[in-house]
């Protein structure tokens, strides 16, 4: 990160060498040492409980089918629950701007949900969602999806009514200068200015999302997932397999993120 | 009260009468005792911010409201905008209350900065407005061109806000102010924040501007200078309460260039300006 003279391409350019290299080189250190067996060394690990990294990669290239039907289930639980907390969540920051008598104080206590643990709202979630289908795959999926919906609301709720009124001084003056509709105010004022807001959350909630995917299935009644595939194999002792589980599960968080950034650098094109 | 509503419209009446219709319209702005008080923060009396504001503005006056921070200058010009209630009085544009003025756009207001959305881009900001009246596209994108033609503008259209010059920012307010064809414009100390080169430079396009859309302006300033260079009258409001000390009008010829500044004709009118002051304080 160090300063240069040159500073449109000259910072930019330190600055993305700087934040990839180094985590990559990083990464590489690791797992060279993973694989001589000198981090299970320094650890005192052994390798049956941690396998070494071309075993793990062997696994998962013998079992992409498989892998690959418990990815799409956690993907669906962290993607859906994701939009629909953020639309929920977007939803509440709308009502409380409307009124905001009752607005951030209601948003307060809705933040208050964000304190109970994963741990113990999906096994409650579990049971309330016991008679909405025949198909126990089908009211698992629901209930995970409100764990993941849970997560992700409160810090859109927030984050959006900050955008919607945050804004900067005079602006609503000159909307009312024009004797602008309060849903005109809205619609050219309240909800452009909330998008880097709505990034703010997303940034929070992409990955928040999928680590309650993960959980939420550990606790599910239908088996399936990535983060049910690590328990049962944690349980069956086959650790190189719920190895293969634990970087899929990565994969899928790095993955979300980068499209997470890819669309905000496309959408706040030109915004300081 | 009563009684000074009444001989106020008899005083009118009697103005209509013996001047005819064409000075009775030639007033754009007509301010009638007006006050504005808020109330105190911790529940002590009010705070008057104007007391008894009496003044009229002709059609395509350039006026100057000058006075030091506190003296309500502000509050003037957003009471007139109807974006703050009067405690009392009367202003009537027109002939038509502030707020139905409001309601039929024909304010154009510049702030104190320049109150560009981030998102849109010099064009989109300046067309804006219009987008809220439903004008048609075709119509709004004439408009925008000519705007930033007469702002000087012309090749930052696709710029975002945050890549111009503050100077350049607030050419884009005054020309996204002027889009709609207001028929009164209100500027809020617009140049207060920029420097001295930007300013003046600000200045002769402002009055090239005014001059070539004959629009009233109305102008609150901090600066003796300013007001003395654009206007044609200035009212020289002094502090707590609020209220019109002197109302001086301006003798200089027009158009006025940076030139006139190193007449004596100009410091003369300074001085004068500054000396009202004097005699209040």
């Amino acid at each position: 990160m160090s300063k240069t003279t040159n500073k449109r391409n000259g910072k930019f350019r330190t600055k993305s060498i700087s934040t990839i290299l180094y985590p990559v080189l990083f990464g590489v250190i690791i797992v060279v040492l993973w694989q001589t067996q000198i981090l299970h060394k320094i650890i005192g690990a052994d390798t049956f409980t941690l396998p070494l990294p071309g075993r793990i990669l062997g696994i998962i290239q013998d079992n992409v089918p498989g892998i690959a039907k418990n990815v799409v289930a956690t993907v669906i639980v962290a993607v859906g629950g994701l939009i629909l907390g953020s639309l929920l969540g977007y939803l509440l920051a709308i009502v409380a701007t409307i009124f905001p008598k009752w607005g951030s104080g209601g948003l307060t206590i809705v933040s208050a949900f964000n304190a109970i643990p994963i741990i113990a709202i999906a096994p409650i979630l579990n049971n309330l969602t016991k008679d909405f289908s025949k198909d126990p795959n089908i009211r698992s999926m629901l209930a995970k999806m409100l764990v993941v919906m849970l997560t992700c609301t409160v810090s859109m709720s927030i984050n959006a009514f900050r955008g919607f009124n945050e804004l900067k001084p005079f602006s609503e003056d000159l909307m009312k200068s024009y004797a602008a509709s309060k849903v005109t105010v809205f619609m050219k004022l309240r909800i452009p200015n909330s998008l880097p807001y709505v990034f703010t959350a997303l940034r929070v909630s992409v990955p928040a999302s999928v680590i309650s995917a993960l959980v939420s299935e550990y606790f599910a009644e239908y088996i399936i997932g990535v983060g049910r595939q690590i328990r049962e194999n944690i349980v069956l002792a086959q650790y190189a397999t719920a190895w293969a589980y634990i970087l899929v599960a990565c994969f899928i968080g790095i993955i979300m993120y980068v499209i997470l950034l890819i669309t905000e650098g496309i959408l706040l094109k030109g915004r300081r | 009260m009563l009684a000074i509503d009444y001989l106020d419209k008899r005083l009118k009446k009697k103005d209509t009468v013996s001047n005819g219709d064409a000075v009775s319209t030639d007033i754009e702005i007509s301010i009638r005792n007006l006050n504005v008080s808020f109330p105190d923060k911790d529940g002590g009396e009010p705070v008057n911010a104007l007391q008894n504001i009496n003044l009229d503005i002709k059609q395509g006056e350039f006026i100057s409201l000058l006075g030091p921070s506190g003296c309500g200058k502000t509050t003037l010009l957003r009471t007139i905008a109807d974006l703050q209630q009067p405690t009392s009085g009367e202003i009537s544009v027109r002939g038509l209350s502030p707020r139905e003025i409001r309601l039929q756009k024909k304010y154009g207001i510049v702030f104190q900065n320049p109150v560009l959305y981030d998102w849109r881009t010099v064009r989109r900001n300046v067309c804006m407005p219009m987008e809220l009246m439903g004008i048609p596209k075709k119509d709004r994108t004439a408009r925008v061109t000519k705007m930033l033609e007469l702002v000087g503008l012309m090749e930052f259209g696709k710029k975002y806000p945050h890549e111009l010059s503050g100077g350049m920012q607030q050419r884009v307010g005054i020309a996204r102010a002027l889009a709609i064809k207001p028929e009164i414009l209100l500027m809020d100390e617009p140049f207060s924040a920029l420097d001295e080169f930007t300013k003046e430079k600000l200045h002769e396009d402002l009055l090239r501007i005014w001059k070539k859309t004959n629009k009233t302006i109305l102008f609150v300033t901090h600066n003796i200078q300013e007001a003395v260079f654009l206007s044609d009258r200035v009212v020289v409001l002094s502090p707590h309460p609020g209220r019109v000390s002197a109302v001086v009008d301006i003798e200089l010829e027009r158009p006025r260039s940076l030139e006139i500044k190193n007449t004596p004709e100009f410091n003369e009118m300074v001085v004068k300006v500054r000396k009202s002051f004097e005699s209040v304080y």
